[in-house]
């Protein structure tokens, strides 16, 4: 079948750095259950040594869990806001500091923090305040077929991955859950190039019903009715393909992390329900 | 109807907060904003002194982004800012106490959230041709705590025991219903999911206007009273079949995706306790006699 085509040689590779993040707690920090109940978990910072992308989304005695190493610049908005627009999921990292100094990783995610994955033996090596460099492309890819397809953080490498195909005048791309856009919570407030939307589990039974709770990090899905062109919002008839990029929570509102990779509001965009499409396959990222 | 709540037990305590400036972001990107088409605009938005909106009025049609109608008021202490929020109460009563207006008296009648955190507050239009920039204001806080013993488990929140007595409501079988404007689906929850239910706003979405005139959406005011539908509202604000949240519209609408008039939750619960019933024009301005 076709693929569509794109305007990935013009596209710019660009280094971006930030350092490995460590756990930041307030005193006092509990998070509430929806009734109420306070509860201390870990999930969000650092190097995360046993939750890794492919893994599952639900079920983990954390909150936000964040796959990989959380790396970020809080000291520096600039430098942090590149480090967020630029970096796209499937770009190549590469750490250049410390112990683990020279071993590549990949992008697997963007959290208030940008996840990036390496083998478990680097994860071993290295500690918050390590350097690890972003080489970002994949701001700008368009396709040049489809004016109103927009793709959001998707790094050539994913895109091509991904296996999109195109009949009859519209892109097809496989997906492992499609979620109701009424579950849809956290994150309505920011552009959708930036961190991710939650999907809102507090509706437990409902997340076993629809097999929501079955969900995998690294997870490609689907949204009707959502359009993430520059935030995101309902609009009718929109569709929009996303990725789970860390796990579920306790707090109302919130649930496991749904960054955008495409877009289109007019019918551009069909998906196919496949319980394999995940990134940990398509990048190879291994166990 | 008159329900009995805990009134008596309630504590009254004093917050105060500075009348905000409006704040923009510096260069290059701003500032400008986008709306939902990637069209960069450059509006009032929150803060500052609003003379010319106020409770009462449409949220739609103004040259403004989530507008805050009359006064906004913030602390510069973000510890002491989030007192402010929390505590203030729709239908708190608000005092100037410095600069030319001191001792006009005003209403609480909203809060916003993320991204700005203020109070909002109704003066009538002299009064606020007199305020100034970071002039103090104070609010007698009271409600938080409020509770109807009747009704164990709707959760109140930022809601004045004063203005909920006078909210129109019955108790249908153990089930408090809400007389309110509209009701809004969840799929149009935006704005303020998944952050904090005790102060804040949570917005209507408004960027498919087919859906929000399907939906009764398109003639509301600022100070109408609103029903969220399966939003759990008791911590932070979620998705849940069969809960329900009251609210009262605070700001206007905006252009950017996720937003729309934003409203400042009031009471909730998460099977089934809580339900409202048409009850046109019920309205904060004319409940509380708030005149521009």
């Amino acid at each position: 079948m076709a693929s569509p085509r794109t305007n990935e040689t013009t596209l710019v590779e660009m280094a971006v750095s930030g350092i490995v993040t460590t756990p930041a707690v307030r005193p006092g920090q509990y998070i509430p259950h929806p009734d109420g109940r306070g509860a201390v978990l870990p999930g969000m910072y650092g190097v995360t040594y046993n939750v890794r992308c492919g893994d599952r989304a639900f079920g983990w005695a954390g909150d936000h869990v964040e796959p990989g190493v959380s790396i970020d610049d809080d000291g520096h908005s600039g430098r942090h806001h590149a480090l967020h627009y630029l970096n796209c999921i499937g770009n190549d990292a590469m750490v250049t500091s410390g112990m683990a100094a020279g071993a590549r990783g990949i992008v697997v995610g963007e959290h208030a923090r940008i996840l990036v994955q390496f083998d478990p033996d680097t994860h071993d090596k290295m500690a918050p305040g390590d350097r690890v460099q972003v080489m970002t492309k994949g701001q700008g890819l368009r396709l040049e077929d489809y004016p109103g397809v927009a793709l959001k953080k998707m790094s050539p490498r994913l895109f091509h991955t991904m296996g999109v195909t195109e009949s009859a005048g519209r892109l097809h791309v496989n997906v492992a859950i499609e979620l109701p856009v009424r579950i849809m919570g956290s994150g309505a407030e920011l552009n959708s190039e930036y961190v991710d939307q939650d999907l809102m589990s507090g509706d437990r039974a409902l997340m076993a019903e629809l097999g929501i709770d079955q969900m995998r990090l690294g997870d490609l899905i689907a949204i009707r009715h959502a359009d993430h062109h520059w935030g995101r919002s309902y609009r009718e008839g929109a569709v929009s393909i996303c990725l789970c990029i860390h796990g579920d929570s306790i707090m109302t509102g919130h649930g496991p992390g749904i960054l955008t990779l495409m877009t289109a509001r007019d019918g551009e965009i069909d998906f196919t329900i496949d319980p394999g499409a995940n990134i940990a396959t398509l990048l190879n990222l291994g166990a | 109807m008159t329900l009995q709540t805990n009134i008596a037990d309630i504590v009254s305590v004093s917050v105060v907060g500075q009348v905000a400036n409006p704040v923009l972001s510096g260069l290059p990107a701003e500032p400008y904003r986008l709306d939902v088409e990637g069209k960069a605009f450059l509006w009032p938005t929150f803060g500052g002194i609003v003379y010319n909106v106020s409770v009462g009025d449409s949220v739609y049609g103004w040259s403004g982004d989530c507008v805050h109608p009359g006064v906004s008021i913030a602390h510069p202490d973000a510890n002491k800012n989030r007192g402010l929020n929390i505590f203030a109460c729709v239908g708190n009563e608000a005092l100037v106490v410095s600069g030319a207006a001191q001792g006009a008296k005003g209403v609480v009648t909203g809060k916003s959230g993320r991204f700005s955190d203020q109070v909002i507050v109704h003066f009538d239009e002299a009064t606020r041709r007199e305020i100034a920039v970071d002039d103090r204001i104070l609010v007698r806080s009271e409600g938080v705590g409020l509770a109807v013993p009747d009704c164990p488990d709707v959760s109140f929140k930022s809601l004045s025991p004063s203005l909920f007595e006078k909210l129109p409501k019955r108790l249908n079988d153990g089930v408090l219903e809400m007389g309110v404007v509209a009701v809004v689906p969840p799929h149009f929850v935006g704005a303020g999911a998944g952050l904090t239910s005790e102060g804040g706003s949570l917005h209507i979405q408004s960027t498919d206007r087919n859906e929000l005139a399907s939906q009764g959406l398109h003639a509301l005011r600022l100070g109408d009273v609103v029903a969220f539908q399966d939003t759990d509202s008791r911590y932070n604000h979620g998705y849940l079949r069969g809960a329900m949240s009251i609210g009262i519209v605070g700001q206007t609408d905006g252009p950017r995706a996720g937003y729309g008039p934003g409203c400042t939750m009031v009471m909730t619960a998460p099977a089934g306790q809580l339900d409202c019933y048409d009850a046109p024009g019920t309205n904060i301005a004319d409940i509380l006699g708030l005149r521009p």
